[in-house]
């Protein structure tokens, strides 16, 4: 049941984002600096090495959406118990830039279709549960 | 509790409680005479990222980590203090969560010797401590002497360069709010290779937010070992619209190198600054930021090499002096740039790598990203991906990077720089909760 509170939550929150980009006629052109790999290049360097797991590629994410995707008390939204379906669908919709974002497209654009996948699973099997505790000595 | 297993605590309390919690410590295996010891020199955002996703791939390993200091203040966030947006309070966290949480033993003290054929580092005060993995993430060292006249004591001193966040900053925003009406400050911006590379201009844009308000007519110069900067083009667009940018009567001033602008002498007496073309400048308010490289750590345990850079092997990031050993962060010659975001990325991998060696398995292939933020002010941000792939043995790892474009729309531009404070907090979190 709580799960299910959280990830309507979620949904809220990306939607949210999402109609006021859309709102504001946000456009993004990618901005490609000095380092770009060719197609080629990328597809060759991808090739010559076992697929990282969806742990560690996963793992690249928690400084916005938190560890293990668990970060629920923030505007960038939770991935952790995300439905897997709808993660791939958002990444490769990011990806191709049919989705407008104000960083996403920057971020999935190197990602093939099993990498999103593995990080989707990933996600899937974490628990919808706010990571950090109220005890924390920070301030959060 | 500490003797407690995940399992005892199921009996007790339910399965669903302890999910609920969040219980991610050690098993009884990580308090037997024989689990492997990992012991992290430096508690700061590698050392304490490695330890905590150490801790949750592994409940059976021991963790130790050696850190002089009882907290952490973070840098990311720290330039939003010159304009009151930030405290240092909001920055500084401290070692409970990773000591109660995750069952890491934190000793304060400094780590002295690494004797790499005893696997026994030494500190000043506990003695020396034996390790099976050793993971070393002690920060860069500041570089003084690339301008003449400039040292430690005067940073403590007058001249702060507020380049770790702490006493220095508020020495620095002290001096900037007590300076006379219609004063100069003078920021150096130093050369490539050096810790979040668009953080001097942040710097000079907070300021300017600051002097906005209290000291209309003050101005910031910005002196720059370099021709060029990330981001610049965000940076000019912001400035020209709020301070006046490339006019005569501009808040900020930016000299690029091949114009004049790397300082190389200090005269702390008079309170100027020579240039390399021998031009003198007199500033009321002088932040000369250091260069870096590896620091004595790194340097007397043989680490660093002729470049005065740590060596590693890209896959695991283990030292190319002892394979039981891993070097991380400011220290390393990587092809990356010394970011909070990178450290913390390269201690996940370590982590990975040494959890895969303790079971017998090939340690996988790596992956590290630094997806950063950065603000010229608190309604303007801007964003930075870079994917680094791994290339192979001895290699290294590609680069792929993109940048947000300039907009002004100013929606996209506050949008953009809520992203970064949600950056911030959310990653100090990561760290440390």
């Amino acid at each position: 049941m709580k799960k299910t509170i959280l990830l309507k939550g979620f949904a809220l929150a990306l939607l949210s984002l999402s109609t006021l980009s859309f709102a504001i006629e946000y456009k993004e052109t990618p901005v490609h600096t000095e380092f770009e790999l060719s197609v080629e290049e990328e597809k060759r360097i991808i090739a010559a090495f076992p697929m990282p797991t969806g742990k560690m590629l996963a793992d690249n994410c928690s400084a916005c959406h938190g560890t293990l995707g668990a970060e629920f008390n923030e505007a960038m939204p939770p991935l952790a118990g995300m439905k897997a379906e709808n993660f791939v669908k958002l990444m490769k919709d990011y990806r191709s830039n049919a989705f407008p974002s104000i960083v996403m497209h920057d971020v999935a654009y190197v990602f093939t279709d099993e990498e999103i996948q593995a990080m989707a699973d990933y996600f899937a099997a974490q628990d919808a549960v706010q990571w950090t505790q109220p005890d924390f000595q920070g301030v959060n | 509790m500490s003797q407690m297993t995940r399992r005892d605590l199921i009996k007790i309390f339910g399965a669903s409680a302890v999910a609920s919690t969040g219980l991610f410590g050690a098993s009884k295996a990580a308090y037997a005479n024989n689990a492997a010891h990992i012991v992290v020199v430096g508690g700061g955002i590698g050392g304490a990222s490695f330890a905590k996703y150490m801790r949750l791939m592994n409940a059976d390993v021991k963790i130790t980590i050696i850190e002089p200091k009882a907290e952490y203040i973070f840098c990311p966030g720290s330039n939003e203090i010159f304009s009151g947006h930030e405290t240092l309070e909001n920055l500084t966290v401290n070692y409970k969560t990773l000591k109660n949480r995750f069952k890491i033993d934190v000793v304060q003290d400094v780590a002295t010797e690494i004797n790499y054929e005893k696997h026994e580092i030494a500190t000043l005060k506990s003695g020396k401590i034996a390790y099976d993995k050793l993971v070393v993430s002690p920060g860069p060292e500041f570089v003084y002497d690339f301008v003449d006249g400039y040292n430690a004591e005067l940073a403590e001193g007058d001249f702060p360069h507020a380049w770790k966040t702490g006493p220095q900053t508020m020495k620095l925003k002290q001096q900037m709010e007590s300076m006379r009406q219609g004063g100069t400050i003078l920021i150096s911006s130093p050369r490539m290779p050096y810790r979040c590379p668009p953080a001097p201009y942040e710097r000079a844009s907070f300021m300017a937010a600051a002097l906005e308000k209290n000291n209309p007519t003050a101005k910031i110069l910005i002196m720059d070992s370099k021709d060029n900067y990330v981001f610049r083009e965000h940076f000019e667009h912001y400035w020209k619209d709020k301070h006046g940018f490339g006019t005569a009567d501009s808040r900020i001033e930016w000299v690029p190198a091949n114009k004049g602008g790397t300082i190389a002498k200090l005269d702390a007496a008079n309170k100027t600054v020579t240039t390399e073309n021998g031009d003198i400048i007199k500033a009321d308010v002088i932040n000369i930021i250091t260069e870096e490289r590896a620091g004595r750590f790194a340097s007397a345990n043989g680490l660093t090499d002729k470049t005065g850079w740590v060596p590693f092997e890209p896959k695991t990031f283990s030292s190319l002096i002892s394979p039981d050993v891993y070097v991380m962060g400011d220290m390393v010659g990587a092809n990356m740039p010394k970011t909070g975001y990178i450290a913390s990325n390269q201690g996940k991998v370590i982590a990975t790598a040494i959890d895969d060696l303790l079971a017998g398995r090939e340690p996988g292939t790596p992956f590290i990203t630094n997806n950063c933020v950065a603000m010229a002010g608190e309604d303007f941000g801007m964003t930075i991906t870079a994917t680094f792939r791994y290339t192979g043995e001895g290699k290294g790892y590609s680069v792929q990077e993109r940048r947000s474009a300039v907009t002004d729309n100013p929606h996209t531009n506050r949008i953009r720089a809520e992203v970064a404070k949600n950056w911030q907090r959310t990653f100090r979190k990561d760290m440390f909760s």
